[in-house]
């Protein structure tokens, strides 16, 4: 059932108001810290919208959609490692309490002032190009979303995905920060509003006890036990809580929502009631893939799961989540869920193109810069800078989300262009923070071998997932305690202001 | 299987009230929130121009 005239009437005006709000924004814009970090005058409950809107995205359902559908109610260990890591985060303040004490605008900021600037640039170099890789699938699966659900021909994909990247363009680059927290928090309430919905419906079409049923017939024990699934099992499960306690401290964009609030103790606050938000942000989507399979999964055998088939055409596992909305949602209720999606990819790509766009201003061009022996860059000059960084990011991920499919699960390729920066970044932050003898020889050896211990075994040597996750997590401690052990000892120390 | 399923459903149980409970919270309170972060933004710009 193809999008009826009240569907398209829901979106164009959610698309109208969104980017009509999100250009307000521009008149808060004063110095460049209330461009990125919102003046950081962020309280709990809007700073737990925009965590929130920023890390669940139509790439979020669709990926989580995906997991659900190949792998069953294991996949939902994913989830819950998420959330309860994200939980742990906030109560303990692990990291993030002391970084917003440190009146940071992005992570790399951090190794300057920790280790040296020389750091903070290869930092900042690794930390945008895997973030920006990462992010560069978003837009083609989103238009496939989009494009599924909706009923428009296949053929204007690219189309749809030019016009979402230009809306969200259009206010990140006018407004920043400020645009973004603004419109997050519209789009947190819609998305939520279509997940609730979407949820509903799934179940209800699919019925508790035919998913139930339908996984246990084909997968047996594996779709529920974890531990006993061949893609998942206990290094999975352990290279999960690493990764997401790394993500959750030093993931630019999860980061720079803690650096926006008002003080460290409402930074805790927000994480921790985030992580709850995560629990369902994982699983429910996942459920939504399951209900596909019980609907749909009726074709042939594909790594054990039956590929999803739909009015006689056959489908990739990811393209059956869709598939199902575009099948079970009415006229009305399908464009609030589609409005709700668009609201989901907007928070996400806007939030994703100014974290990105801000480390390659302020931790790569503006180190530069003054390494160059040029002077330091007024705040509208700095401004100015993001700004066209912003562009930059987004012409770029128009043509890499053309050019590029990423292989197997999409959450996997996620987590691993994820830890070409993360594994480095995170040993770095929590031996920079905990760690005495941690020095600038032992954070360049960390950044290196992180980000050798993710590109090279799965790139070029094809190895799993969880293996590629502990290569480079053990490659950047190693490295970290071996020069900071070689190196001189590190004198600075760290005295953070609220 | 069994014990796996009824953790999982349990799971999904607390997740879905979580997430529903929070979003409304965070509808009523987060707009609140908003405005008195604006109100101030606004009067530190008022002050920096005098």
């Amino acid at each position: 059932m193809h999008f009826a005239a009240i569907d398209w009437f829901i979106v164009v005006v959610y698309l109208i108001s969104s980017v009509a709000v999100g250009l307000l924004g521009k008149k808060y814009i004063g110095k460049v810290s209330d461009y990125l970090v919102a003046g950081r005058e962020l309280g709990t409950y809007a700073g737990i919208a925009t965590l929130a809107a920023t890390e669940i995205g139509t790439i979020t359902f669709m990926y989580n959609g995906e997991l659900g559908y190949k792998y069953g109610f294991a996949a939902f260990a994913a989830a819950l490692i998420s959330g309860l890591v994200m939980i742990v985060v906030g109560r303990t303040g692990l990291v993030i309490e002391r970084f917003r004490a440190l009146r940071l605008m992005t992570v790399p900021e951090y190794f300057e002032r920790k280790y040296s600037r020389g750091l903070r640039l290869l930092a900042g170099i690794l930390v945008a190009t895997g973030g920006i890789l990462n992010m560069g699938v978003f837009l083609k699966i989103e238009g496939e979303f989009l494009t599924i659900v909706s009923g428009i021909d296949s053929r204007y994909l690219v189309a749809v995905m030019t016009a979402i990247l230009l809306l969200e363009l259009v206010y990140t680059v006018v407004g920043g920060m400020m645009a973004v927290v603004i419109t997050d928090f519209i789009q947190y309430v819609l998305l939520s509003v279509a997940t609730i919905l979407v949820s509903i419906y799934a179940v209800y079409h699919a019925g508790w006890d035919n998913i139930v049923a339908k996984i246990s017939s084909t997968m047996g024990s594996s779709g529920f036990d974890p531990i006993q699934n061949p893609k998942f099992g206990i290094t999975f499960l352990i290279w999960q809580v690493l990764l997401w306690f790394s993500i959750h401290t030093c993931w630019q964009t999860t980061a720079m929502r803690v650096f926006s609030t008002k003080s460290p103790e409402i930074s805790k606050r927000v994480m921790t009631w985030t992580g709850f938000i995560y629990l369902g942000r994982g699983m429910l989507p996942m459920l939504w893939g399951a209900a596909a399979l019980t609907l749909f999964g009726v074709g042939a055998i594909d790594n054990g799961v039956p590929l999803p088939v739909v009015n006689g055409q056959t489908l990739a596992p990811i393209d059956a989540m869709p598939a199902m909305l575009a099948s079970m949602l009415g006229p009305g209720v399908k464009g609030v869920v589609v409005a709700g999606m668009l609201a989901a990819t907007m928070s996400v790509n806007s939030s994703y193109l100014l974290g990105w766009s801000a480390v390659i201003s302020q931790d790569i061009i503006l180190p530069i810069r003054e390494q160059m022996g040029k002077p330091a860059l007024s705040s509208r000059s700095q401004i100015l800078v993001n700004r066209l960084a912003n562009l930059f990011v987004g012409l770029f991920l128009m043509f890499w989300g053309l050019y590029y499919t990423p292989p197997g699960a999409v959450y996997l390729y996620l987590n691993i262009t994820g830890t070409i920066y993360l594994a480095g970044t995170f040993i770095c932050v929590i031996g920079g923070l905990y760690w005495k003898r941690a020095n600038t020889l032992g954070g360049y050896l960390a950044m290196l071998m992180g980000a050798a211990g993710a590109i090279i075994p799965f790139f070029f040597l094809h190895w799993s997932e969880n293996i590629t996750g502990f290569c480079a997590f053990g490659l950047a401690a190693f490295g970290l305690v071996l020069g900071s052990l070689m190196g001189k000892r590190a004198p600075t120390s760290l005295a953070g202001a609220t | 299987m069994n014990y796996w399923l009824i953790f999982w459903t349990a799971s999904l149980v607390i997740a879905a009230v979580s997430f529903a409970v929070i979003t409304g919270i965070v509808m009523v309170k987060g707009y609140k929130d908003l405005r008195s972060m604006f109100n101030r933004l606004a009067e530190q710009r008022t002050h920096d121009h005098e």
